[in-house]
């Protein structure tokens, strides 16, 4: 497969879409506060747990896992936070899932009220073809520890769920 | 509880789903086998090591090519589509888990002013 081939196969934003019954300010409050619900225990890029996963409440802030030892690992920064309607993140996780300062994709989350207890939270994560870039990054990253076992590992639990 | 959209790819989950096919498919981390490679490391017969190896093609997980007499398969190196479909099913999964937090929350905060 040609570079370009992977661009336009695979280069079109991951889209994940809900509508969640409580008030807009409240939606956008409670994503900010993302270690009361981000799925820690099996999502983390640490080697020890996550117990906290903190969204600066300020564009240019920091996003990061913290460890029950206070230890923290930073997934990227805030590009803009504009509450109560939107928050734009910078994902700096590479494909060979870890931390990049060089390498960002961007995770916009918007908030819609669609009625006074009503949100739509619309979540796209996009530039993937940022992964296709590089097929040796993308190479390496099946080969890693960190990597390919991990989503191999991810994959399976949730075919076993089903 | 937490569970995955019905909507999510589901042939790259349940073709990893099978130990032994996941066994198959680590096997070629490494680089391009054959069937005959794979099948003298296993115990599987060569009929079944295709077999799974078809549904791992199926599934966008590795491809074939044929060197002279050799059909030799490999870890499709479209990797990103695994990324992609790894990053789509996470913020599903998160997206449902924030969801009910949200809601349990707020309940509890109205429940409160009562």
């Amino acid at each position: 497969m040609t570079p370009s081939k992977i661009l336009t196969t695979h280069s079109s934003p991951v889209v994940a879409e809900s509508v969640v019954n409580v008030p807009q300010a409240f939606a956008f409050e409670t994503f900010t506060k993302q270690g009361t619900w981000w799925p820690m225990a099996t999502h983390h890029i640490g080697e020890q747990p996550a117990v906290d996963v903190v969204v600066e409440p300020k564009s240019g802030g920091r996003w990061y896992e913290k460890a029950a030892d206070g230890t923290e690992c930073l997934w990227g920064d805030v590009l803009i936070y504009d509450p109560f309607a939107r928050l734009v993140l910078g994902w700096h996780l590479n494909a060979k899932w870890e931390f990049d300062p060089e390498f960002v994709t961007e995770v916009e989350v918007t908030f819609t009220a669609v009625g006074p207890e009503t949100t739509r939270v619309k979540i796209e994560h996009r530039d993937m073809e940022k992964y296709g870039a590089d097929e040796e990054a993308v190479n390496r990253a099946l080969r890693s520890e960190q990597g390919w076992p991990g989503m191999l590992k991810m994959y399976t639990e949730q075919a076993s769920r089903k | 509880m937490l569970t995955i959209d019905s909507s999510v790819p589901a042939s790259k989950f349940s073709a990893l789903a099978d130990p032994r096919r996941r066994e198959i498919f680590e096997s070629l981390v490494g680089g391009s086998r054959s069937v005959a490679d794979i099948a003298r490391e296993m115990p599987v017969t060569r009929p079944a090591v295709s077999q799974h190896l078809k549904v791992l093609m199926d599934a966008g997980l590795v491809r074939h090519r044929v060197a002279g007499t050799r059909h030799l398969y490999r870890i499709d190196p479209a990797g990103v589509g695994a990324i992609r479909d790894y990053l789509d099913a996470l913020w599903r999964l998160a997206l449902e888990s924030f969801k009910q937090e949200a809601e349990r929350a707020y309940s509890e905060t109205k429940d409160q002013q009562k």
